[in-house]
């Protein structure tokens, strides 16, 4: 019987692996794009200030920053919101509101929103760490690129990049193991993660320990990730 | 001709005026001290020959160019003060070197990533990017730093991390280079090391600009000084004259001030 529920939770440690390696491919790179787009200087309205030298409602629609406040908008709702209720919202949304599910039926369907809801979940608690860890470093840095006179892409991935990286190591290894035992809310949209094969086998079988028994694949998972983490705080270290 | 004219800068940071009208010039291979109480704009005028800020007023030209008129929004596209800082040099008070490189890629990076955009690149790189070592371990050597070209910032002293950023601006060959009291951050024992290092340049006939506190060194390595008080020159003329006799009331006051405080520190 071991061997029979370890199989099987094997293919659902294939499928949690999957789900949190997809999120972190996506949601990596997007959570950039998101801090950047809060970081958003763009005032269109800024020439207002040119006309009207009075404070007041004027001064305030100069300053207006519409990207940056429609991204501070978006993070407030995903951040404000459970991933229980987004998962369930994306998934099951298209279907109700527009009478079109398009993640199409089947497993391969639910796992592609699941993948969807975590990805738009996860890039938006990573832009915060990226933000912070941008602007973590000092301007003294783009200003020393600036007078070399670098562009500011080449001053964001030659300078401030690396150092931003090495910042963000200790909250991103947080958020990341975090995320290794979110990926057992895949289930409420019956994605067959660990947590759900698991406890399966208390309806088929009557057995309980496998449902606990998952809980030793998540600690395997997360002792890697740890060693993994400590090993880049080293590799970074060799700067201050 | 003079290689630098800077006419009627202002400059003003809400409703503080910085810089009001601030007027120059320097010769090629010359050597400018600017002196000043703390507050007084130095900063921010090396700051905006460096178009690290925009002044509201004013032009700037360098041999002849006009780099900067505030006349001229045109000209600020970010694109073309790219080019134009490179007539510039800037090393800062405390230093600002690339903590993940070592000394010689930091010394190396900038030229590198220029060399990169040139349409020739790709079939000399090699060449290129040898020259391109090679002159940054020359003004490593120049420096006295040829034994600490390998290690990163944090491996290195204040003095020695102030003249590796030195030989990063050098080595982007600028017509002017500027210094914004490159040796306040430094232990005194340090300074020694950074002052000797700008005196040789100048002899050596860099065109400089020096914001500085030292007025030994300004009146021994200078040209010409100018004093400023609250966004204002003062006063401006040889070093000699303008330390030793200086004829403005504030001048007077500011270096009795410093010869007093001197001769308390020693
Ligand atoms: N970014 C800024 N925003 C607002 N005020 C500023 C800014 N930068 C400088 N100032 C003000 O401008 C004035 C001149 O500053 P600056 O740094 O140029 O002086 P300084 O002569 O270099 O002084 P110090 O000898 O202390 O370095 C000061 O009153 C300062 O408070
Ligand atoms: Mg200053």
């Amino acid at each position: 019987m071991f061997w029979t529920v370890n199989n099987a939770l094997l293919e659902a440690m294939g499928t949690t692996l999957q789900l949190f390696a997809l999120t972190l491919l996506f949601s990596l790179p997007l959570g950039l794009v998101i801090a950047f787009g809060s970081m958003s200087k763009w005032a269109p309205l800024r020439f207002l200030s040119r006309f009207f030298r009075v404070p007041g409602i004027f001064k305030g629609l100069a300053g207006f920053r519409p990207i940056h406040f429609l991204v501070d908008v978006v993070v407030w709702i995903i951040r404000g919101t459970p991933l229980m209720l987004q998962l369930l919202l994306i998934y099951f949304g298209p279907g109700l509101i527009f009478d079109n599910n398009i993640w199409g039926s089947g497993n391969g369907g639910r796992f592609v929103a699941t993948v969807a809801a975590f990805v738009l979940n996860y890039s938006c608690y990573f832009s915060v760490i990226y933000r912070g860890g941008i602007e973590g470093v000092p301007v003294g840095q783009r200003e020393a690129g600036q007078v070399l006179g670098m562009t500011r892409p080449q001053i964001f991935f030659k300078i401030t990049l690396l150092q931003m990286v090495k910042r963000i190591v200790p909250p991103m290894s947080n958020e990341i193991i975090t995320l290794v035992k979110d990926t057992s809310l895949a289930r409420i949209i019956a994605v067959s993660e660990l947590i759900k094969v698991g406890e399966s086998f208390m309806k088929s079988d009557g057995l309980i320990w496998p449902l606990f028994y998952t809980g030793v694949y998540y600690l395997v998972f997360v002792g890697v990730l740890t060693l993994l983490f400590g090993y880049v705080e080293r590799k970074l270290g060799y700067f201050r | 001709m003079s290689i630098l004219q800077v006419q009627n800068i202002q400059k003003h940071f809400g409703n503080v005026n910085v810089l009001h009208n601030i007027s120059f010039e320097l010769e090629k291979g010359q050597t400018l001290a600017i002196i000043g109480s703390s507050g007084s704009g130095k900063t921010t005028l090396l700051r905006c020959l460096n178009f690290l800020e925009t002044p509201d007023e004013g032009r700037i030209c360098v041999a002849g160019e006009t780099l900067f008129d505030a006349k001229d929004p045109a000209a600020q596209k970010e694109k073309e003060i790219r080019r134009k800082r490179l007539h510039f040099g800037m090393v800062f008070q405390s230093f600002h070197l690339f903590p993940q490189y070592t000394a010689l890629e930091n010394v190396m990076l900038a030229p590198e990533l220029l060399a990169k955009e040139e349409k020739d690149f790709k079939s000399r790189k090699k060449e290129i990017l040898q020259d391109i070592r090679s002159r940054a371990e020359d003004l490593l050597r120049q420096m006295g730093l040829e034994d600490r070209a390998s290690h990163y910032p944090h491996e290195l002293s204040g003095g020695q991390q102030q003249r590796v950023a030195i030989a990063r601006a050098l080595a982007m060959n600028p017509d002017i280079m500027c210094f914004d009291e490159p040796t306040s951050a430094l232990d005194p024992e340090l300074t020694g090391e950074v002052l000797k290092v700008i005196r040789g340049l100048s002899q050596a006939k860099t065109t400089m600009i020096i914001v500085t506190h030292e007025m030994a060194f300004a009146r021994d390595v200078a040209d010409r000084v100018i004093f400023m008080d609250n966004g204002v020159v003062v006063e401006q003329g040889e070093a000699r004259e303008v330390i030793d006799h200086p004829k403005e009331e504030r001048t007077k006051r500011f270096l009795a001030r410093y010869s007093a405080e001197g001769s308390m520190r020693t």
